[in-house]
């Protein structure tokens, strides 16, 4: 047995880890104003990462570090995916931080160590690399939700997210401890063989149910979204948009590791609880939306539904419906991002968008922001020819593969009353009267990159092959 | 160009003109018009060159990769069905371009109409021409959608906003339900592909599934096709402009309803569920839109409601299940596209031409527009049913099938027969109210506007579509007969029936029937004449209530329910949200013990010792009791938490772990301790709340949620504890820590050996978080509510001020004199015992950590007897240089091993006798263990030092801005 441990396979992780450290000593010494620097290197460091998970690790089938740390195909489409989401985010987020002087490196090595953490979290392969990954990710999450450190509601949101989140890995850890009791092993590999081999384990049992609440946190699903719109409408916008996009990829990745993975074998009791998770989030995700009139609330709860919908594919618990699933998770992401950096590059009378109605007028005023955000509106509410019409269409389909018609139905019932407060949304910005200033404050680069993100909304809607082909071979 | 490549132009030349349009000036009406007028007229000849292919039954596919993962070809299909809707949607859309050319005035963004017409006519050959179910919900939806954008095309108007809202929610809802209907289809046959599932009717009848798909696939066609009791979009929609009306309810969108029940009725049709649920439907609708028709007062509502009549004749007819009423079906498609087509188109004149579409100002107007209300008379005959024209001739066919229809029950077909006279009447009489009301009696004077003929090309479409109707219902033999044929064959294929379409049938019973509804329906229209013309808008005995059921549904989910639901179940407050997710944990793992025979292993209740018993009980109660004193006292609830602390300390002591139990205590002393220092800077408790009865039980609640909670872990701790673990890594270290680490402290062995890296690891973070510590309380400014000097020292200035003798601050040395006095002398014994801890480490409880913490308790006890003052004043040690030893000494241990070739961190082993202290371990690890020491007093210090400073810092602050002394501290 080599003692030394085949660290050339976790290059990404290994990358990323020096390259915090190189931004955080970077952002002390250089001189520059804005962390222009620190800009700069984190998304090369994302790019490089980009191609080093993608050179080492697709197609791969190797363990290392005592098998704790897996390299596959799988890992790579969710590093991707979380890399590609990051990036966009702190492209993003750079002008509204600036402008609020929020600009320091601490954002950008936070927002890395976010990363790294959900790396390890989608490359696990053992309890405790799960572990470690989700708690590198949460904290990293917990101190950017409090970034703006001047701002009440950010604290409240904060400390509130902290708790909520302390206690729910205090619960997921229970449940692994349980598995671990119950198994006797911490290797995802031997708990699945364990699982299948003994069906009526009762420790099994009750750790996955553990198991699935700290999931259903993490996704923030009915009844754990309590956190959800009080982080979304507290934390500064830029973290806004990076905590409602590439940690629902995250989420998904410690789904399908976790318990399809390490319980598939499980599937008939864990798939009575996620159907529980996925009506609720639905119903109370897209009611709860209805009534909002903060933009930002509305997304929050509008993710709430869309968790619903991603929780219906991985539900299924088939090669098909995790391929949804995933699907879903990173198309969502895509749509959301925009949608998130509509309320940072707007500002109406020189604040932040923060109500619905602050956004009357918007199709006079920037004709093609109002259409990005109608694409991005269609693609929320599943209309087709954007991709939200095939995220939508997937996960209903390996739902009725498996027989859950009725719960098919459910989602379709759902997504309509869910186009209602997305029409909402559009109606006012494109009929309602335009009063007072609303302006673009961002300069053009950041409208290329909203107007880029509204086409890729509509061209993964009419070519969809590619990106579904690649989530399928995720899984394959 | 090829048959397929034909298919493609024709599905993407609407589009492309859509673009172009979309790029015109606004001003350019007339270029506008040009093109689209001539990428119709395109797409209609393609249409038409298209005929030879699908005369004889013949298929035109395209397919071309799409999704193929989803089993998604991009896949198009034209077949005689198909190709008689492209031909109506081609041909009546050129028709409507030219129309709309002269009706839409030069002010309205044309640019924007043209281009949302086209994309619709895209949208619409799309549906009709899809070869795929998927590809066919996606262009359904795309009709609901760019309808919305054409109904709310003069969106400034409230009208326009509320009736395009209405149609989108309705339809697009529909065509929802239609895709889940297409998934359950596709999950029974295995394929989207409409070849494939055309073929599979009889496994389709027979699955389980059949009812499910039927139901929500009928659910997207009655929402299109403005079917009972979903028809209630169609009136609204109205507000759109009259070209837009004309295309949308004569050949295309609510057409799509019965193009959908058509196309699938080989494979659907002919159940029981079927005929029950579309007849039902369809007779509804008959006769419900007829009636109302009649008390319309708005011309275009007049047509609406007759549009919805006919509708439902026509699912009415594909409802029967008999091939030759699909027949009937098919054919009067055909026939009311044509006519409702010229009828919206004329209405359109009237509107524009005397600038109001209210019946009861209209009449006369015959005398001001003779051409267009000869048109209109003979749409409007056509529209009644009147022989020799083409409505009449579908008509026959039902009144036909009506009587031979056989149901179960003979009662239903005799009320089919009756429903059909009645429905003959009504429509005779508004078509009558239509003809006699405009354009009869003496000229109008008051209208809006002085009323001419249009301009000779807007009138051109009308003329063409009613010489149509005419040709039609003359000879039906020599112009319809065949395309009728195509059409039929390519939803019947070989189950195409013999029907003849002649004018003339002899003397039945159908004829008999025209013609009573038509002899009833005029003297009923004489006789209701004056009432319908005075009445208000809206029919007499029935109140529309879809309109206000769908109302209020938007009202109800979204404010009534909405707004409790989420009053309910959003909280604010952190406690409800944590309160939330512990009990849904608890139900989670309770329901996981539903069902299974599940049961704790027994516990030998003789086998526990009174004693240990006695400290767990002492213990719980401690734990409950820290719980439950949180909210109210503080200090009593960190207390009582350092008592169950206590308890644990004990266990391990009882099951011969002293040296788990040694750290432990420490452990537990210093956070204790700090816990204290920082419990000084939290608001005063709350106010004791106990008197309501409401806050009492609250508070009971809340105690047994805990300790349900509590319970359970506990519970589940010990099942898993109680289970024999196959292979513990326990037995590993208890059988090598002597062997090989040299030491018989398991703990201190694996702190220092076995897992040195992880401790290595560990101190690193422990001097981390100090300085963090340090870092962050260096700036710390103290809530306004607890800047105040605590209570006794208070009392104590008081006391001191009350005395003239004694200087203020005099009492506060002096309070805790006994304590300092005995812990000044302590504390070189404490230092000793540290050491000591710290030497014999190895082999008895003790070790560096646990050394350190002693030593760190050690200063913590002066500080806090002696004060802060007092304290820093005699401080010599610099923590940051303790840490950074600490830490320098464990690494240089660590490369040591490297210097004699072995890894990182590997222990050698030794024993070196010293004089007079004898025989003492001295692995390298004791080096490694010299650093923990260091650093955890070291670390542990500046914790307190951070913490215990501020008291000095904030009464000095006492009186001055607070960020002034932030600063201040900084030096």
């Amino acid at each position: 047995m080599s003692f030394m441990p085949d660290f050339a396979l976790a290059a990404p992780e290994i990358w990323v880890a020096a390259m915090i450290c190189i931004v955080l000593v970077a952002d002390l010494f250089v001189p520059g104003k804005n962390s222009a620097t620190s800009y700069y290197l984190t998304l090369l460091t994302l790019a490089v990462a980009a191609w080093l998970t993608i050179d080492a690790q697709w197609g791969a089938e190797a363990m290392t570090f005592s098998d704790m740390y897996i390299a596959d195909s799988l890992g790579v489409v969710l590093k991707v995916a979380i890399y590609g989401l990051a990036a966009l985010a702190f492209v993003y987020s750079r002008d509204s931080l600036i402008r609020n002087k929020l600009m320091m490196g601490e954002f950008f090595v936070l927002g890395l160590f976010a990363v790294l953490g959900m790396m390890v979290l989608s490359s696990a392969n053992s309890l405790l690399t799960i572990y470690v990954g989700l708690e590198m990710f949460s904290l990293a999450m917990y101190a950017l939700v409090a970034f703006n450190r001047n701002s009440g509601t950010s604290a409240e949101a904060a400390l509130k997210y902290f708790v909520l989140g302390a206690l729910s890995s205090g619960i997921l850890l229970y449940g692994m401890s349980m598995v671990y009791g119950g198994t006797g092993s911490l290797d995802l590999g031997e708990i699945a063989a364990v699982a299948a081999a003994d069906g009526d384990n009762i420790l099994l049992l009750f750790g996955l149910a553990f198991l699935i609440v700290g999931v259903a946190f993490k996704f923030g699903a009915v009844p754990f979204h309590m956190w959800i719109p009080d982080v979304y409408q507290g934390a500064p916008t830029p973290v806004t948009l990076y905590l409602g996009t590439a940690p629902k990829v995250a989420s998904v990745a410690l789904f399908m590791r976790l318990i399809g993975d390490g319980l598939g074998a499980f599937a008939d009791q864990w798939q009575t609880m996620l159907i529980v998770l996925v009506i609720l989030s639905l119903a109370v995700g897209n009611i709860a939306a209805l009534v909002q009139t903060n933009f930002k609330r509305l997304l929050a709860y509008s993710t709430v539904s869309h968790v619903g919908f991603i929780l219906l594919g991985l539900m299924a618990g088939t090669e098909e419906g995790y391929a949804a699933g995933l699907f879903y998770a990173v198309t969502y992401g895509i749509t959301a991002a925009g949608a998130f950096a509509m309320v940072m590059l707007l500002q109406r009378d020189g604040h932040e968008i923060g109500d619905i109605s602050d956004l009357r007028g918007l199709f006079q005023r920037h004709g093609w922001s109002a259409l990005v955000l109608l694409l991005l509106m269609f693609s929320m509410t599943g209309i087709p020819g954007t991709v939200g019409f095939y995220a939508k269409l997937l996960v209903i389909q390996a739902a009725v593969n498996v027989g859950h018609i009725w719960l098919a139905a459910l989602a379709i019932v759902f997504s309509v009353i869910g186009g209602f407060y997305y029409l909402k949304v559009l109606k006012v910005a494109f009929f309602d009267k335009p009063e007072g200033e609303l302006e673009m404050v961002a300069p053009g680069g950041y409208r290329a990159v909203l107007a880029g993100n509204g086409l890729a909304v509509l061209l993964l809607g009419l070519f969809p092959q590619a990106l579904i082909a690649v989530c399928m071979a995720a899984l394959a | 160009m090829t048959a397929a490549t034909s298919l493609i132009t024709l599905i993407a030349l609407p589009f492309l003109g859509s673009v172009i349009a979309a790029f015109l000036p606004s001003n350019a009406r007339n270029r506008e018009a040009w093109v689209a007028g001539a990428l119709a007229l395109g797409a209609l000849a393609i249409v038409i060159s298209l005929h030879s292919a699908v005369a004889d039954g013949g298929v035109v596919r395209l397919q071309l990769p799409w999704v193929p993962l989803l089993g998604l070809e991009f896949s198009l299909r034209m077949d005689g069905f198909a190709w008689m809707f492209a031909l109506l949607i081609t041909g009546i859309g050129f028709l409507v371009v030219l129309y709309a050319r002269y009706y839409m005035s030069p002010e309205d963004p044309v640019p924007r109409f043209f281009s949302f017409l086209l994309a619709f006519m895209g949208a619409m050959l799309g549906v009709v021409l899809s070869g795929n179910l998927i590809q066919l919900a996606f262009f359904w939806e795309l009709t609901s959608l760019f309808s919305f954008l054409l109904i709310g095309y003069w969106h400034h108007t409230g009208a326009a906003r509320d009736g395009a809202r209405m149609a989108l929610i309705i339809t697009g809802t529909g065509g929802l339900a239609l895709l889940g209907g297409i998934l359950v289809l596709g999950h029974i046959v295995g394929s989207y592909e409409l070849d494939v599932v055309l073929a599979a009717g009889d496994a389709i009848r027979a699955h389980p599934l059949y009812l499910p798909a039927l139901l929500l696939i009928l659910l997207g066609a009655f929402t299109k096709s403005a079917q009972f009791p979903f028809q209630f979009w169609l009136p609204d929609a109205m507000a759109a402009p009259t070209p837009v009306s004309a295309y949308l309810h004569s050949a295309t969108m609510v057409k799509a309803g019965v193009f959908l029940l058509a196309r699938l009725w080989p494979v659907l049709s002919g159940t029981q569920e079927w005929f029950w649920l579309v007849t039902a439907a369809g007779l509804s609708t008959l006769v419900l839109g007829a009636y109302l028709a009649m008390f319309q007062q708005d011309l275009k509502g007049l047509l609406a409601y007759s549009t919805i009549s006919h509708l439902g004749l026509i699912t009415l007819l594909l409802g029967m299940n008999t091939p030759i009423a699909a027949v009937a079906g098919i054919f009067h498609i055909m026939n009311h596209a044509t006519f409702k087509a010229s009828l919206f188109m004329a209405a359109g004149i009237i509107d524009h031409e005397t600038g109001t579409r209210d019946m009861r100002r209209l009449r006369g107007l015959r005398k001001a527009l003779p051409i267009t209300a000869t048109l209109a008379i003979v749409a409007s005959a056509a529209m009644a049913g009147v022989p020799l024209m083409n409505g009449f001739l579908s008509k026959e066919m039902f009144y036909t099938e009506a009587l031979h229809t056989t149901t179960p029950f003979p009662l239903l077909g005799e009320l089919l027969t009756y429903a059909a006279v009645v429905w003959g009447i009504f429509s005779v009489i508004y078509s009558l109210r239509f003809i006699h009301g405009v354009f009869f009696g003496p000229p109008a004077d008051d209208l809006p506007r002085e009323p001419h003929e249009p301009p000779r090309w807007m009138r051109f479409p009308i003329e063409l579509l009613v010489l149509a109707c005419l040709l039609v219902g003359v000879i039906p033999g020599r112009t319809i007969e065949p395309y009728l044929h195509t059409a039929v064959q390519g939803v019947l294929g070989e189950a195409t029936p013999e029907y003849s379409l002649a004018v003339w049938h002899g003397f039945t019973l159908p004829l008999m029937m025209s013609l009573g509804a038509m002899f009833g329906g005029i003297a009923l229209y004489a006789t209701l004449r004056r009432f319908l013309l005075n009445r208000v808008d809206g029919p007499p005995l029935v109140r529309l209530v879809g309109r206000r059921i769908f109302e209020r549904t938007l009202v109800f989910l979204s404010w009534r329910l909405a707004r409790p639901l989420e009053a309910r179940l959003f909280t604010w407050r952190l406690q409800r949200q944590l309160l939330i997710m512990v009990v849904v944990t608890l139900l989670v793992a309770t329901a996981v013990l539903w069902g299974t025979d599940f049961s704790l292993p027994p516990i030998d209740w003789s086998a526990i010792s009174p004693g240990l018993a006695l400290v767990w009980l002492a213990g719980m109660a401690c734990a409950i009791g820290a719980a439950y004193m949180a909210k109210f006292h503080r200090l009593a609830a960190l207390i009582l938490l350092g008592g169950a602390g206590l308890a644990t300390c004990v266990t391990f002591v009882w099951f011969s772990a002293p040296d788990l139990a040694l750290t432990q205590l420490m452990v537990e002393i210093a956070t204790t301790v700090l816990l204290l220092l920082g419990l000084r800077w939290l608001p005063r408790r709350i106010k004791d709340a106990r008197s309501t009865v409401r806050e009492r039980s609250r508070r009971l609640r809340d105690l047994v949620i805990a300790c349900v909670a509590g319970g359970g872990l506990g519970g589940l701790a010990f099942l898993v504890m109680t289970r024999p673990l196959p292979d513990s890594i326990a037995r590993f270290f208890v059988e090598r820590a002597y062997s090989e680490g040299g030491g018989t402290n398991i703990v201190n062995v694996i702190l220092v050996d076995f897992r040195g890296f992880d401790t290595f690891g560990e101190i690193t973070v422990l001097g981390i978080v100090a300085l963090t510590v340090y870092a962050l309380l260096r700036r710390f400014r103290p809530a306004p509510e607890s800047i105040q000097r605590p209570k006794q020292q208070r009392l104590a200035a008081a006391h001191d001020d009350a005395h003239a003798a004694r200087p203020r601050g005099d009492s506060i040395p002096q309070h805790m004199l006994v304590p300092s006095v005995i812990m000044r002398l302590m504390f070189p014994a404490a230092g000793a015992l540290a050491i000591y801890l710290f030497l014999r480490g190895h082999n008895m409880p003790g070790g560096g950590f646990v050394g350190g913490l002693t030593l760190a308790i050690a200063i913590i006890l002066q500080y806090m007897t002696g004060g802060t003052r007092w304290f820093e004043a005699r401080w010599r040690i610099n923590a940051v240089r303790w840490i950074a030893l600490g830490l320098l000494c464990a690494a240089a241990t660590g490369l040591g091993s490297w210097l004699f070739g072995h890894p990182f961190l590997t222990s050698h082993t030794r024993y070196i006798e010293i004089p007079l202290l004898g025989a003492l371990p001295f692995a390298s690890a004791l080096l490694f263990d010299v650093g923990v020491f260091l650093l955890v007093v070291g670390a542990t210090a500046l914790l307190l030092l951070a913490l215990a400073h501020q008291s000095i810092r904030s009464h000095r602050g006492q009186g001055v801005p607070a960020p002034t002394v932030s600063r201040k501290e900084k030096s």
